[in-house]
């Protein structure tokens, strides 16, 4: 792999996100997985990749990271699935994939940008047919406790998605079932850093 | 100053795990070394802002230089410095609000790690201090330029089949590639947030192509065997990539070159809006698509190119445009630096260097010769 040669105008750019997939299926060593993901996601920032990670089906790599226990694995994957879900194609592939339940896991992670990577993947994976999913009652309970973060962008988050992609009605009704209730029963523990 | 008014603005503010700079990660194989020495971290949207936070300013009064200097990015809307925040002796800290995003991404690029008036600039993304509009904004904004891009590369994408499926008339299909690599220039500048001009400069090829025989290709969950690469023949884009091999937009050294000011002295231009600088990059005549190859890329092909002519050499294969007669002395390695021009060169200095080698020496007698020049008294 290393004497691969790869010039850094990447016209086999293809090619080298296929190593990449490769060595992250092949190493054994956490730490180089922790890199390869981190590329990959970082890939999926730039739209003109996006097609390439589409064929390499490497929403499927980043969907299965968000069950690992390593919390990098999850940080690295659900961003990863962020900046994808951006573009309508990969947001129908991730769908396809039922990757709701999945991404909304997320929202009870300890670490603050798995939360709002999270956050604007629901976001973005909010479709009219996937609308019931992405706002059910639980999901909205728990933005409507981020709201009141501290953390501004927690705070940020929270408050766009509840304007952008749910109905008043539907807020005020998982408001009035949270009314009375001590924010912790509600379980999902707000990110510690 | 109107802008902060963030309710969070006398309070002290937090220090952000984003605003740490992590530690190099120092355990990448060579060949997903990028440009520069990296941590590991993943860029969403989330993280980045028009807001900019640049820590590490020397507290000599040069707040007028670093507003100079950020605008040289993009028009700067705001500004302040953070008293509050924690900051090393002797150094602020500032808070810069961009006009643009793809601004303050530029702004951060270049300046970050950057040694200013003797003190060493570490810039971060600021996003607690947007507003609730701001995020909204930035995610649409983030979301629109995705779709339109991938839109316009499926254009071009279809129009490189329609090029495949036309016999001859090259002509006709050079201007067509033209004028239509043109307008995708056009609008994808206007698309493009900062990102490096990713136009397609491939577009003309003068000759008919076939569409490769389907071929198996083997994404994620499968033997990593793959052979060609099936959706590249049709995409004729070369686009010219600017991220490095850990797929990270935020050190380009095509736009360094381009653009690298002197950071360690003031800027000659008052703080203009010079807007999005990148697009002075002006791609060159499509009919010869020079591909502007960062240096450090020609160095690590040469180097590459010695190993595997001396792997080569083990295996006693000879460069076939050599003539063999006989044992051949070992002659010295010239080097070639895989482009005419620098080979032109390096060949002159070489020849220049033989000829002051064959100079005999300057005798000590000659500069005695040399009479002093008549000093001028004033």
């Amino acid at each position: 792999m290393s004497g691969k040669g790869h010039s850094a105008t990447g016209s086999d750019r293809f090619e080298y996100l296929q190593t990449l997939v490769t060595e992250f299926q092949d190493t054994d060593s956490d730490e180089a997985k922790e890199q390869v993901l981190a590329n990959l996601a970082n890939f999926a920032y730039d739209p003109r990749n996006l097609e390439d990670l589409r064929t390499l089906q490497v929403t499927d790599l980043f969907l299965d990271m968000l069950t690992e226990e390593n919390e990098n694995f999850v940080e690295f994957g659900i961003g990863g699935l962020c900046n994808l879900s951006m573009d309508r194609e990969c947001r129908d592939q991730i769908l396809q994939s039922e990757a709701i339940p999945l991404v909304t896991g997320c929202l009870s992670s300890h670490r603050e940008e798995t939360v709002l990577s999270a956050i604007t993947t629901l976001m973005n994976l909010t479709t009219a047919a996937s609308r019931t999913q992405t706002t059910d009652t639980a999901v909205l309970q728990c933005m409507l406790r981020f709201s009141i973060s501290q953390s501004p962008r927690l705070h940020n988050l929270a408050s766009v998605f509840l304007q952008d992609c749910c109905t008043e009605e539907q807020v005020a009704r998982a408001e009035a079932q949270m009314q009375g209730h001590h924010p912790t029963a509600l379980g999902i523990p707000l990110p510690k850093d | 100053m109107a802008g902060f008014t963030n309710s969070s603005c006398w309070s002290t503010p937090e220090v952000y795990k984003h605003h740490e700079q992590q530690k190099i990660c120092p355990s990448r194989p060579k060949y997903r070394e990028g440009r520069r020495p990296k941590a590991v971290k993943v860029y969403t949207i989330n993280l980045e802002s028009r807001y900019l936070m640049l820590q590490g300013v020397p507290a000599i009064g040069v707040m007028t230089e670093l507003i100079e200097l950020s605008a040289l990015y993009g028009a700067v809307e705001e500004y302040r410095v953070l008293d509050e925040y924690p900051a090393e002796q002797f150094t602020e800290v500032y808070l810069i609000k961009f006009q643009k995003l793809t601004s303050a991404r530029a702004a951060k690029r270049h300046m970050d790690e950057k040694s200013f008036f003797g003190g060493l600039l570490h810039v971060c993304y600021a996003p607690e201090y947007e507003t609730v509009e701001d995020t909204r904004l930035k995610l649409q904004d983030r979301r629109r330029y995705v779709n339109r891009t991938t839109q316009n590369k499926t254009k071009e994408q279809d129009h490189g089949d329609e090029e495949c499926k036309k016999p001859m008339s090259s002509d006709t299909v050079a201007t067509t590639a033209r004028t239509s690599s043109g307008d995708d220039q056009r609008s994808s500048d206007a698309s493009n947030k900062g990102e490096t001009s990713s136009t397609s400069q491939g577009h003309y090829l003068g000759f008919p192509l076939l569409p490769l025989p389907p071929q198996e290709f083997l994404p994620y969950r499968h033997a990593p065997s793959y052979d060609r690469l099936y959706s590249y023949q049709a995409n004729q884009c070369r686009t010219i990539p600017t991220e490095d091999k850990m797929g990270s937009l935020h050190n380009s050294i095509n736009t360094q070159q381009q653009l690298e000011p002197n950071i360690s002295s003031v800027p000659s231009s008052s703080g203009g809006d010079r807007g999005i600088v990148k697009r002075l990059s002006k791609n060159p005549p499509l009919a010869a698509p020079p591909r502007f190859v960062p240096r450090t890329t020609h160095l690590e092909n040469r180097k590459r190119k010695i190993v595997e002519t001396n792997k080569d050499s083990l295996f006693g294969f000879v460069d076939k445009n050599e003539i063999l007669i006989g044992p051949k002395l070992p002659d010295r390695p010239k080097m070639d630096m895989a482009d005419e021009s620098l080979n032109i060169t390096a060949n002159m200095i070489r020849n220049t260097l033989k000829k002051v080698a064959s100079v005999p020496e300057v005798k000590p007698t000659e500069k005695k010769t040399k009479s002093a020049k008549p000093r001028r008294r004033i």
